[in-house]
């Protein structure tokens, strides 16, 4: 049993199908009748889980409880996505479980919208290295900057 | 022939915990700071020194903001808590 970092490859295989719009709000796809971008979801696993980059979709198997985290994990707030140079990316904000008593080693961002074919579809593992625990208190997981070598999805 | 090679790739996640607390203001002042400024390790000598002091002084702002806010929000729930008729509760948050 193991998390692997890694971007899905059924993700990649989707953002080719035009599947997934990380665009904040309305505007900026074509994945919905309204064009308004998909919510992104970040779940959290336990150190049971096996997941890598052939993972396709959210699942329930092995996900963190306790208190103050709730099945299906936080919503992520998009950052509309960007260039910088010839790299395309896109960021979301820093997520909180808050006074929380949870046990994490890895965590899946996926596509929660209920557009039929991007409903739950994953999006990247996450390896934390090790056991993250909160007790009573805040568990946050920090994106790193929006820039073409850091951003937690590019394509360049 | 063409060739066209895409090269798709994510980002480390930093993991911050707490136990029987919060985030401090000091902390989240780091992580404000972290997002607005940025230093390249290869930049001038003499640029990193001026933006290693433009860093400290808008850590500097951050803190002293997220700590007015966090007073200003206690001083609401104070007297929510007074309204509620609650003044035990708000007499705890107003010594914290």
């Amino acid at each position: 049993m193991a998390i692997t970092t890694a971007m899905a490859t059924s993700f990649k295989s989707e953002l080719l199908q035009g599947i997934h719009n990380f665009h904040n709000g309305s505007g900026g796809g074509t994945t919905t009748t309204t064009g308004t971008g998909n919510t992104f979801k970040i779940a959290l696993y336990t150190s049971s889980a096996t997941m890598s980059a052939s993972t396709t979709a959210y699942a329930t198997t092995n996900e963190v409880s306790g208190t103050g985290y709730t099945a299906a994990g936080n919503t992520l707030t998009n950052v509309d996505p960007t260039t910088s140079g010839t790299t395309a990316l896109t960021d979301f904000a820093d997520s909180t479980w808050s006074s929380s008593s949870i046990t994490a080693r890895g965590a899946l961002i996926y596509n929660s919208s209920t557009t039929a074919g991007s409903a739950n579809r994953a999006v990247a593992i996450l390896d934390f290295g090790a056991d993250k625990t909160s007790t009573s208190g805040d568990f946050t997981i920090q994106f790193p900057a929006a820039d073409a070598s850091n951003a937690i999805i590019r394509i360049a | 022939m063409f060739k066209l090679a895409v090269d798709s790739t994510i980002g480390d996640v930093v993991v911050k915990t707490t136990e029987h607390r919060g985030l401090t203001p000091e902390e989240l002042a780091e992580r404000a700071v972290e997002q607005i400024v940025s230093v390249s390790s290869s930049v001038d000598p003499i640029v990193r020194q001026q933006a290693e002091a433009f860093k400290n002084r808008i850590y500097h702002v951050v803190l002293g903001i997220i700590k007015q806010a966090i007073k200003s929000d206690r001083t609401t729930l104070v007297n929510e808590f007074i309204q509620q008729g609650h003044s035990d509760v708000a007499d705890i948050l107003r010594r914290l």
